[in-house]
């Protein structure tokens, strides 16, 4: 409980600093988000390629400079910080990915990823927002080994359910299934 | 029965959230979920999952460096940075990229009396992303698929064996489906469709032509 409680102050914080940004294009408080968010944003691209320590950076250079044009536009009532930071993130690698790829895609990943939240929730369904990622979070540590490895590598180390259970030599379909019996256990899935 | 197929399944939202979808079928997933509240509903959660698993990592502080760097460049950034262009909302966001003047003036290309069609472009894994226009009451040849093909109704509906689909329904079919969808009376029916493999039609005379429609995929 007092931890949930520093974690939500570190939030606020976090968050006074990103409006700070948005308002008044304040330096200071972009070097306390560069502090705060580079080092996870490089641990992010590290999970996925191990050893590459320049993309690592360039990664967290890009997405901080997208918090920096972004700020503005980010909604606390729609998202989580560390959510958009994620998205943020998660976008960026894509874009870095299509670059770098032998084949290049026609497809612009820009418009496929970003502002599909919709528009302003009410009261309730932020209450439910809230209660849901607190869920996630309380009963992500006590996902069976097994679940969390599968979750990890598909969100962070960024594999496709094929690719996991090529690695893991596990069948395809136990795979997916570990995916929706951890999706269950932490109320994800909405309706099924 | 009818419900789950008409939703991409938690295996494609999750890769679609973790970020490891072929693009092409991330623009999918886009189009429906643009339409679909229950799957805002679950991607929100997914990518809250996602921001969960990140938070747990191990952090990897940068150097001085690039900090001292990036603070140098946030002037000029904000400089170069182009305001968002309007957008037309009558089509998917995710399709603005291909569709800058309506359905009408893209280049439309006649594929039976009663289908016509015009390829968007091809994603890295070579699957085709097309628009697919049927007019009312028209019918497809009766097909399969060599490879998975994905299907997002954008305007008006369509039947087929299993059911009625519409605006915004995402349809999965794999090679073990044959199938033959009709639009309905009241109005044409356009579709965006992702085939991994080229089609086979099954009909008698058809069949004749899977030689040639192949070779345009190769």
């Amino acid at each position: 409980m007092g931890q949930s409680k520093t974690s939500s102050e570190r939030l606020a914080s976090l968050q006074g600093w990103v409006q700070k940004v948005a308002e008044h294009r304040d330096k200071a408080a972009f070097a306390e988000l560069f502090d705060h968010y580079v080092p996870l944003i490089r641990a992010y691209s590290l999970a996925r390629e191990p050893a590459a320590d320049l993309v690592a950076d360039e990664l967290a250079q890009e997405v901080m400079m997208r918090i920096w044009l972004k700020a503005s536009s980010y909604d606390p009532k729609l998202a989580n910080l560390n959510t958009w930071i994620f998205t943020l993130a998660r976008n960026c690698r894509i874009d870095y990915l299509r670059r770098n790829s032998r084949y290049v895609s026609e497809i612009d990943p820009t418009e496929i990823f970003e502002n599909i939240e919709d528009e302003s929730p009410g009261p309730f369904q932020l209450v439910h927002q809230t209660r849901a990622q607190d869920n996630i979070r309380s009963r992500l540590d006590k996902l069976p080994a097994a679940q969390a490895e599968i979750l990890s590598k598909v969100y962070l180390q960024g594999k496709s359910h094929q690719q996991t259970s090529e690695e893991l030599k596990l069948p395809l379909g136990t795979v997916k299934s570990r995916v929706r019996l951890a999706l269950k256990k932490l109320e994800v899935l909405v309706t099924r | 029965m009818n419900k789950s197929t008409i939703h991409p399944d938690e295996t494609l939202l999750t890769a679609y959230s973790a970020g490891s979808l072929p693009l092409s079928q991330a623009l999918c997933i886009s189009a429906h979920v643009e339409h679909c509240p229950t799957c805002q509903q679950e991607i929100k959660h997914l990518n809250d999952l996602g921001s969960e698993l990140m938070q747990q990592l191990k952090p990897s502080p940068g150097s001085t460096d690039l900090k001292a760097q990036l603070l140098a460049r946030l002037d000029s950034l904000d400089e170069t940075h182009e305001a968002p262009t309007r957008i037309d909302k009558t089509i998917s966001r995710c399709l603005h990229q291909f569709i800058k003047n309506g359905y009408q003036n893209l280049a439309w290309k006649r594929v039976s009396p009663d289908i016509h069609s015009v390829e968007l472009c091809r994603d890295s894994n070579g699957a085709k992303v097309e628009l697919l226009r049927i007019k009312p009451g028209g019918a497809a040849t009766t097909h399969t698929h060599l490879g998975d093909e994905y299907t997002v109704i954008l305007e008006g509906s369509f039947s087929d064996e299993s059911g009625l689909y519409q605006k915004g329904d995402f349809l999965l079919r794999d090679a073990s489906h044959q199938h033959r969808p009709v639009a309905t009376q009241d109005g044409e029916c356009i579709c965006l469709a992702v085939t991994e493999g080229p089609i086979q039609f099954t009909g008698l005379f058809s069949r004749l032509l899977n030689p040639l429609i192949r070779r345009s995929y190769a």
